[in-house]
């Protein structure tokens, strides 16, 4: 083709395509950037492409997103690390659009490529960036400009240093609460980087400040930050600063401000030390736990788990537990299945006794939960417990809880519980198992809900594996053929399901004997559905069979499939048999 | 029968209808507007089935002592004119205590008196006496700020029903509406009452009180916006000097909403009072109130629920192309940075507005961004969402469109014709199909020959397309190809050229 020996243009393609109506192409070709900066090579990718870039950036806001993430890892393209900082430009117009994702995602690369630049440029060339972004005009770059402060700050001078501290000073009391919402969530990560003297004298201000702001939006991101700031200053400070602020918010008039406490509160323990947990937070967080507000309740019940472990078992039993005792009956169902999801992680933490004692009550009380998500989350964490009770006690006070829950209502706890069960027959034993599970086993096969009876056949293949093909032979295989005569045709389905999930873990002479005769039979059902079933069985049998009985049971049976007159059975019977051939024709 | 029964219920209802209208709506809306008034017949107990209760203020009882000197439940046509101050501010003591209406027989007597007390001192401000000094004027802002300035409860419905976009919301009622309602009409009666003046109000009708009041705009009481509406108007209206604070604080609600939270419920409300603000504005339009069109109404049609104040923000838009011819083109160059790419509702939604903006577009304004907004249509004529390709081929039943069209055909039919030749080829619906009949014939009548030259010419470009298409695949193969025969990454590189490095440095200079 003549093309061919046309010249290439690298830019110009991309002009031209970037010039396209179709968004799609636009979008490819920003995807492919690297390809055109390779096709350039480096000094051309610095000298064009990136100022190209820098120009071209009034696109949609997919478009622009897709470059601010490129430019992220431009870095080899440009030349290494040493002229990162041609990368810089185009990024800086991209944190100040308007799209929220696209000034995130272009800060996200700036910190990627800052943590790679070397010092000195980054002082010529990032710390500079960072100030007109923190001088720009609209709040879209001094928003932006937050979050790349804890980039810029450690390589700088000291002089600098005060300078960008004052600035981050000024972005705390900004005109517009969007740029001081910004200042707030990311003074944690700028507080990191800064020295432990400014850190008491300067950010301490600042976040005081914050706290105090009269938009609630603003304080509650002041929250966040507790526990960032309070990790890194000294315990004897963080008592002194951080303390008073977290008590007086956990009891602040707006429910967000106390719902935010409440997520936070435990990972201030560790930053103030154990008597003031003792004598001031551990109140406030049994405040929170028997707050008013439903949605307090749910985070303080959510982080039970983690308080508790952080006390050790002393604390939580005289303080903690009561608590946990009211919330178990909690007038809101998502605070008690918020209590469901963690408080298996107690049990540990309290030990056997207090365990048996106290938590075992209130586990029966949320297992009998009217609302199907409680006594979901306490079954699916049923394996923590048994580590500290051990199975003989799990298996006498849980076992009947779970037996009902085995019919419950609603499908999914059915579900969770079917999951479960292998587990529990290998901690229970062959014998336990038969005795009160093995029907329950059998009943699900026959469950209204299609995901059930998926799950069910999937089980019994589990605990075949679990317990042996003998042991299958007994309490498995008769019930299952049986069910084979059911009248309704989705059962019927079932059991061929599970037969060919049975027969790789049987062994050849079990599902010769009897399984295949079964699924042989099936073929002359009245339903084309089974039919053409029975052709996939088939074919997935046909590798672990004896090459005789292929020959002489399945290929006639599905050659009698593939005449019949339904288009699908057809269809299926020869897939079968096409598969069959390959199999013969390899071994 | 529904007009008078209408007229009945508070101003809001119509806003309902109104919204209402594009869904088809009109019995189920009236439903739900006639609740409303229910609602508010037996306001007090009518709470909505909330289960946690708020349990603050349980122990409630009046301060035992008589505040300002005066007996709280004395009339005020019972004591002498120089009393009545002493009265007045000894009611708004009273009515300082907030009671709990979660438990709707506690307290029930007290209740009682103090809505006895509010409706003493509504009658009080409305017979307009004298002028209120300044202890009165604390005293009322601050029993208006215990009263109303409080934090909403939590939003349940959005997070136990998932994403019920599509089901008709109930609107939350407050329970303690009874009171609430007579403390805003309080404060409304007070801040348009001509007693009261501005230069000494704006001491206690400040900054913060401002700022918290807008903050109720959240509420989920459609009641308690509808009056918070009227009074930021009124305060609007009376306090010159804060007019400049209210439009910088609304409009940070808006860029939260847009920008950061996707979620509030008063954003209708607050549009309202701004069309009117709008409406009010002088000529030439300063700097500032352009700003406000570009950084906060055009990007209000980003959020999905752009529906529920669309009318409203429609309204916004075109007070200021009334003012300001010139906008236009900035406006709809708006509208198609913010065109929804997936939401065919939300589609619908913007080509009704876009017709309203180009009925106030000339000519001049049309051809700043005809190309771009004729390509959008273009899309939407082909949409397989049968709604949005019909009020696409709408546009054409405007008289004021069609003549824009017709005065720049050379540019806008080589857009068009495509995309109605692809219609008539494939579209699935009948109507759309139609439609499109009825556009073809239309523009060929406007210009035959230009009509056939853009058909011929789309027909050349079908057939080209795929070699398009397959050269483009070529391209970005070589390229490739080229691109792997460059060194990836290298230092080394740089030493080849040598050359070529003083340049370098040189443009990092």
């Amino acid at each position: 083709m003549a093309m061919i020996d046309e010249p290439l243009y690298p830019i110009a393609i991309l002009i031209d395509e970037l010039k396209n109506e179709d968004i799609q192409l636009r979008l490819n070709s920003i995807r492919r950037l690297s390809t055109i900066a390779r096709a350039l090579g480096e000094e051309r990718t610095r000298k064009e492409l990136i100022p190209f870039l820098s120009e071209n950036n009034d696109d949609d806001d997919e478009v622009l997103l897709a470059m601010a993430e490129e430019l992220g890892v431009f870095i080899p393209y440009v030349g290494g690390v040493e002229y990162a900082h041609v990368l810089l430009p185009p990024l800086e117009t991209l944190c100040t659009v308007e799209e929220t994702c696209v000034r995130d995602k272009a800060v996200e690369s700036l910190c990627r490529i800052g943590v790679q630049m070397k010092e000195n440029y980054l002082v010529d060339w990032f710390v500079p960036l960072v100030k007109r972004l923190a001088a720009g005009e609209w709040f879209t770059a001094r928003v932006s400009s937050c979050g790349l402060f804890h980039i810029a700050y450690p390589s700088a001078p000291d002089q600098l240093k005060a300078e960008l501290r004052s600035i981050y000073s000024q972005l705390c009391q900004d005109d517009m609460p969007m740029v001081r919402r910004a200042a707030a969530s990311n003074l944690g990560k700028f507080a990191a980087t800064v020295e432990q003297s400014y850190l008491k004298a300067e950010i301490m201000s600042i976040f005081d400040d914050l706290t105090q702001d009269d938009q609630d939006s603003v304080r509650l991101l002041a929250v966040e930050s507790c526990a960032a700031l309070g990790k890194l200053l000294e315990p004897l400070d963080c008592v002194a600063h951080i303390l008073p602020v977290i008590v007086n918010f956990s009891q602040d008039k707006s429910w967000r401000v106390r719902y935010m406490v409440a997520n936070q509160l435990y990972e201030l323990c560790e930053a103030v030390g154990p008597e003031p947990t003792r004598v001031d937070l551990v109140p406030a967080y049994v405040r929170l736990l028997r707050d008013n507000e439903a949605e307090v309740r749910i985070a303080a019940a959510g982080k039970v788990t983690k308080f508790c472990r952080i006390l050790g078992p002393q604390l939580p039993i005289q303080h903690i537990l009561p608590c946990v005792k009211e919330l178990s009956s909690d007038s809101s169902q998502h605070v008690r299945s918020a209590l469901a999801s963690v408080i298996m992680g107690m049990a540990p933490v309290l030990g056997k006794d207090a365990t048996i004692d106290q938590l075992l009550p209130i586990f029966l009380s949320l297992l009998k939960d009217e609302f199907p998500d409680v006594r979901l989350n306490i079954i699916s964490k049923l394996d923590q417990v048994n580590q500290v009770i051990g199975i003989d006690l799990l298996s006498q006070s849980l076992l009947p809880a779970i037996v009902e829950l085995a019919e419950d209502r609603h499908w999914r706890v059915r579900l969770a519980i079917i999951e479960y069960i292998p587990l529990l027959a290998s901690q229970l034993g062959v014998g336990f198992f038969d005795d009160k599970l093995g029907t329950l086993c059998m009943q699900w096969l026959e469950d209204k809900v299609f995901s059930i009876r998926d799950a069910a056949a999937n089980n019994l293949k589990r605990l075949a594996e679990e317990f042996g093909p003998e042991w299958a032979m007994q309490h498995i295989i008769p019930q299952v053929l049986d069910k084979i005569s059911n009248p309704h045709y989705l059962y019927r389905m079932t059991i061929l399901q599970a037969i060919s999930l049975l027969a790789p873990v049987l062994g050849v002479d079990i599902t010769c004997q009897k399984l295949l005769p079964v699924v042989i039979a099936s073929s002359k059902d009245r339903v084309p559905n089974i039919k053409f079933n029975v052709a996939k069985v088939l074919q997935s049998l046909v590798p672990i069979l004896d090459q005789s009985v292929v020959e002489n049971t399945i290929r006639p049976c599905l050659i009698e499939l593939s005449e019949d007159p339904d288009v699908d059975v057809r269809y299926f019977a020869n897939q079968a048999l096409q598969a069959s051939d390959q199999v013969m024709m390899s071994s | 029968m529904w007009k008078q029964f209408l007229s009945k219920l508070p101003r809001k209802s119509s806003k309902l209808d109104s919204v209402s209208d594009s869904t088809h709506n009109h019995p189920g809306s009236n439903a739900s507007s006639s609740g409303n008034s229910i609602q508010r017949a037996n306001s007090g107990n009518a709470g909505p089935g909330r289960s946690t209760t708020v349990k603050r203020m349980s122990s409630a009882v009046f301060p035992s002592s008589v505040v300002a000197g005066i007996e709280p439940l004395l009339s005020f046509k019972d004591i002498s004119n120089t009393e009545k101050q002493n009265l007045f501010i000894s009611k708004l003591n009273l009515c300082s205590v907030v009671f709990d209406f979660s438990d709707p027989n506690k307290n029930s007597a007290e209740k009682d008196m103090k809505r006895q007390a509010l409706l003493d001192l509504i009658d009080f401000v409305n017979s307009g006496t004298s002028r209120f000094t300044e202890p009165m004027i604390s005293a009322s802002c601050k029993m208006v700020a215990i009263n109303l300035f409080r934090g909403f409860p939590p939003n349940y419905r959005s997070n136990s029903s998932g994403g019920g976009e599509t089901e008709e919301e109930e609107p939350m009622f407050d329970p303690a509406w009874s009171h609430l309602q007579l403390v805003y009409e309080l404060l409304l009666k007070f801040i348009s009452s001509s007693s009261l003046d501005a230069k000494m109000g704006k001491k206690f009708i400040d900054h913060s009180f401002i700022l918290r009041l807008l903050e109720l705009f959240d509420s989920e009481d459609p009641r308690e916006r509808d009056c918070l509406k009227t009074i930021l108007h009124r305060i609007y209206g009376k306090f010159m000097v804060h007019r400049p604070f209210i439009r910088k604080a609304v409009s940070n609600i808006f860029y939260r909403f847009v920008f950061e939270t996707d979620r509030h419920n008063g954003i209708a409300e607050l549009l309202e009072v701004f069309g009117s603000v709008i409406s009010g504005f002088a000529l030439p339009l300063k700097e500032e109130h352009k700003l406000f069109l570009w950084r906060a109404l055009i990007p209000l049609h980003k959020p999905k629920s752009v529906g529920v104040y669309l009318q409203q923000l429609t309204y916004c838009v075109t007070q200021f192309l009334e003012k300001e011819p010139k906008l236009a083109s900035s406006v709809i160059r708006g509208l198609l940075k913010y065109w929804p790419v997936t939401n065919s509702q939300k589609e619908v939604m913007f080509l009704s507005e876009l017709e309203e903006v180009l009925e106030a577009t000339n000519v001049v304004e049309f051809q700043k961004c005809m190309v771009p907004l004729f390509r959008r249509i273009g899309y939407c004529v082909n949409s397989s969402h049968f709604q949005v390709a019909e009020r696409a081929l709408f546009l054409w039943n405007n008289d004021h469109v069609i003549s824009l069209v017709a005065q720049n055909r050379q540019d806008i039919m080589p857009l068009i014709v495509p995309a109605l030749e692809k219609n008539s080829q494939n579209h699935w619906n009948q109507a759309v199909l139609n439609l499109t009949m009825n556009v073809r014939k239309m523009l060929s009548e406007m210009d035959e020959e230009l009509f056939l030259a853009c058909q011929r010419k789309f027909e050349e470009e079908e057939e080209k397309r795929v070699a398009v298409e397959e050269k483009r695949k070529m391209t970005w193969e070589r390229l490739e190809t080229a691109a792997s025969f460059q060194p990836v990454t290298g230092n080394t590189a740089v030493l080849v050229r040598s050359v070529m490095a003083p340049a370098i440095a040189a443009s990092l200079a």
